[in-house]
């Protein structure tokens, strides 16, 4: 017969099997994970690497092939035909459209969320976020066949109307339009799950002062989502900046600039990298690289300027509450 | 109730405001009730709104600086590196058709297999002799360039074997019915029913019967040819004894110079060499090469929108366009 003291001995053992088996188990999950995360900030550092080494042959070689950097980072024109390679307009109209299209996207945006989680009830809420989400999932190929047949032809028609002769509408303003549009899905998804993450009480408080629906969307919901608004709004830059395949089909890709005049023809950092990829060899080719650092130089520094920009608004948020 | 109606009319004014631009491609012409726009301007037609009336700035459409297709048009009208500041670079022979189709101003350049009609393009008779292939083939069509390849010498080949294997190559893309139709088939013009049928030209050529994956014919030389030779290896690789092939194409520069020239004994040293233009007489004498022709012609055609009344276009006219030196349409031609 078994006594109570051997009861506990011998369950002892048993728990003490299980505990060792499962604390095997977490070992071997806690190593497959960091394991996973090693890898993933291997491809980051990999592919900063990479770039990088190859970005900067352009400044390196023989004499007469060298480019020149600070000709590079601040010059007005791109002729590949003449061996001029100067960057720094394109930056800027690259920045310039990027943004452009970001702040246009970010009120749509906004008003669209407040729409799908507040004002639109059931099956059409639904509707709207299936209607947004396949926007997000549309090739960027697909948006340029879009652009390049339809929007340049809108752009041209209404330079036509100003008495401004496009080139066929291909633009700067064609490719705001284009990335608002295509920014537009991403900072609305965003901020429809930041607006849904607000907590009810915030609500119910505010209506129960006295506010009306309206009032409490906008002055209560929406700034107390601002956080997850500006993350849509980072990511959505995100995707103006590196959009390559639809921008280079309607910028036009100018060969000097910056183009100040929206109806002007434009040169992104993207399409410089792009175009004429696939059959270039040599420095032509070792300079898109050069770009590729450029741009993610651009789009980190866009990051950090729009999360202190988030900070500073976080900061007032708090003092007045 | 409130909030239901309110939803209601947003979607409302969400289809309104869609088809308001929709309607507004549809809208007539703006201009049609003003007076008739002067002789020189571009009719505007019923789909296409008219350009700001007067203002007959041309718009310079080209292709990247890597397009096989741009450096012939530079090499033939003569402007390489001259190239108008405002030019519009587009990267793709169907960009490029369907970008000049909306641009009632533009001008731009495409491969002759484009579709001109369905891209509202005209396409622009070249010193008075339209873009045909029949033209082309005839010698009187002179924006083009010919495809040219030349050889090894004869007794400067690895092996007998290999120097057999070249021939009956060159033999089958150049002289042979079924070889030129896949050239065509790649982009080149060439006269398809002036071949001769391979079967007769085989004759000659007995190598193709043998198991031949131990051979290997390495090309070098022009990029632009690439696209013909590699159609033309393919498929003469089924027909010769599964004949390996190696394409290593740089530029037209090093199609002399890897057969006949310095590098014919160096690491990239080919057997065919290729260049998409005529080899140059002085600099690269091909006298010694066991084989060296024109195998097919590579036409390029000057396109501009099909309301523009323009429909001849010298080279100098072209010249003037490209580099800017003519700066609108009314002045083109003077």
């Amino acid at each position: 017969m078994e006594t109570a003291k051997d009861f506990f001995t011998s369950s002892d053992v048993k728990f003490a099997a299980i505990r060792k088996r499962r604390r095997r188990t977490d070992v071997l999950f806690k190593s497959l994970f960091r394991i996973a995360g090693i890898v993933a900030a291997m491809m980051v550092i990999l592919i900063i690497i990479f770039v990088t080494s190859r970005g900067v042959r352009p400044f390196l070689g023989s004499a007469e092939e060298r480019v020149d950097l600070k000709v590079f980072l601040t010059g007005s024109r791109w002729r590949a035909d003449q061996g001029i390679y100067g960057l720094g307009f394109v930056i800027i109209n690259t920045l310039i459209v990027s943004v452009t299209g970001g702040l246009l996207a970010l009120p749509l945006a906004i008003l669209s969320a407040v729409l799908i989680t507040r004002i639109a009830k059931g099956k059409l809420s639904v509707l709207l976020t299936t209607i947004v989400e396949t926007l997000a999932a549309i090739p960027s190929v697909v948006y340029g066949v879009f652009a390049a047949g339809k929007i340049t032809v809108l752009v041209r028609d209404l330079g036509n109307i100003f008495g401004i002769s496009t080139y066929g509408g291909n633009s700067s303003f064609a490719v705001i339009l284009l990335l608002a549009i295509m920014t537009y899905p991403t900072m609305t998804t965003l901020a429809v799950s930041g607006i849904r993450a607000v907590p009810k009480e915030l609500d119910f408080a505010s209506l129960a002062l006295g506010a009306t629906p309206t009032q409490t969307s906008f002055k209560v919901i929406v700034p107390a989502a601002r956080s997850s608004i500006a993350t849509g709004f980072t990511l959505g830059l995100g995707r103006a900046f590196g959009e390559a395949t639809a921008v280079s089909m309607i910028a036009g890709n100018a060969l000097t600039g910056p183009s100040w005049n929206p109806f002007d023809i434009t040169r992104t950092l993207t399409s410089t990298m792009l175009t004429g990829l696939h059959e270039t060899t040599g420095l032509d080719y070792e300079i898109r690289f050069s770009v590729g650092v450029v741009l993610m130089i651009v789009i980190v520094s866009m990051n950090l300027l729009v999360h202190a920009a988030k900070r500073r608004l976080e900061k007032k948020g708090s003092a007045i509450s | 109730m409130k909030k239901q109606l309110m939803t209601i009319l947003t979607v409302v004014l969400a289809l309104a405001m869609i088809f308001t631009l929709a309607a507004c491609e549809k809208k007539p012409d703006p201009n049609g009730s003003e007076p008739a726009p002067n002789k020189t301007d571009p009719a505007p037609n019923k789909t296409d709104p008219a350009p700001p009336s007067g203002d007959t700035t041309i718009h310079v459409y080209t292709r990247d600086s890597s397009s096989g297709t741009r450096e012939g048009f530079e090499a033939v009208i003569g402007f390489k590196g001259e190239l108008t500041e405002k030019a519009n670079e587009v990267s793709s022979n169907g960009t490029m058709a369907q970008q000049v189709g909306q641009d009632v101003n533009g001008i731009g350049y495409v491969s002759l297999v484009t579709n001109f009609a369905e891209n509202n393009l005209k396409p622009l008779n070249y010193e008075g002799v339209e873009a045909t292939e029949a033209n082309v083939i005839n010698g009187t069509y002179t924006l083009k360039r010919p495809f040219c390849f030349t050889t090894r010498a004869a007794d400067d080949y690895k092996s007998e074997e290999q120097k057999q294997i070249v021939a009956a190559f060159l033999a089958y893309m150049a002289d042979s019915k079924e070889g030129r139709e896949v050239v065509v088939a790649a982009g080149g013009i060439t006269d398809v029913e002036g071949g001769k049928p391979w079967n007769e030209i085989k004759k000659d050529h007995p190598i193709v019967d043998r198991d031949n994956s131990a051979l290997t014919i390495v090309c070098g030389g022009s990029t632009s040819v690439e696209k013909c030779v590699k159609a033309a290896l393919e498929s003469f690789q089924g027909i010769a004894g599964n004949v390996q092939f190696k394409l290593d194409q740089t530029g037209s520069g090093d199609g002399w110079t890897r057969v006949l020239g310095d590098e014919k004994d160096g690491p990239n040293a080919s057997d065919i060499g290729f260049a998409s233009r005529k080899f140059k007489e002085d600099k690269e004498p091909v006298g010694t090469a066991m084989r060296s022709e024109a195998f097919c012609q590579d036409a390029i055609v000057a396109v501009v929108h099909k309301d523009n009344p323009i429909s001849n276009v010298t080279k100098d006219d072209l010249y003037k366009i490209f580099t800017g030196a003519t700066a609108t349409w009314d002045d083109v031609g003077k």
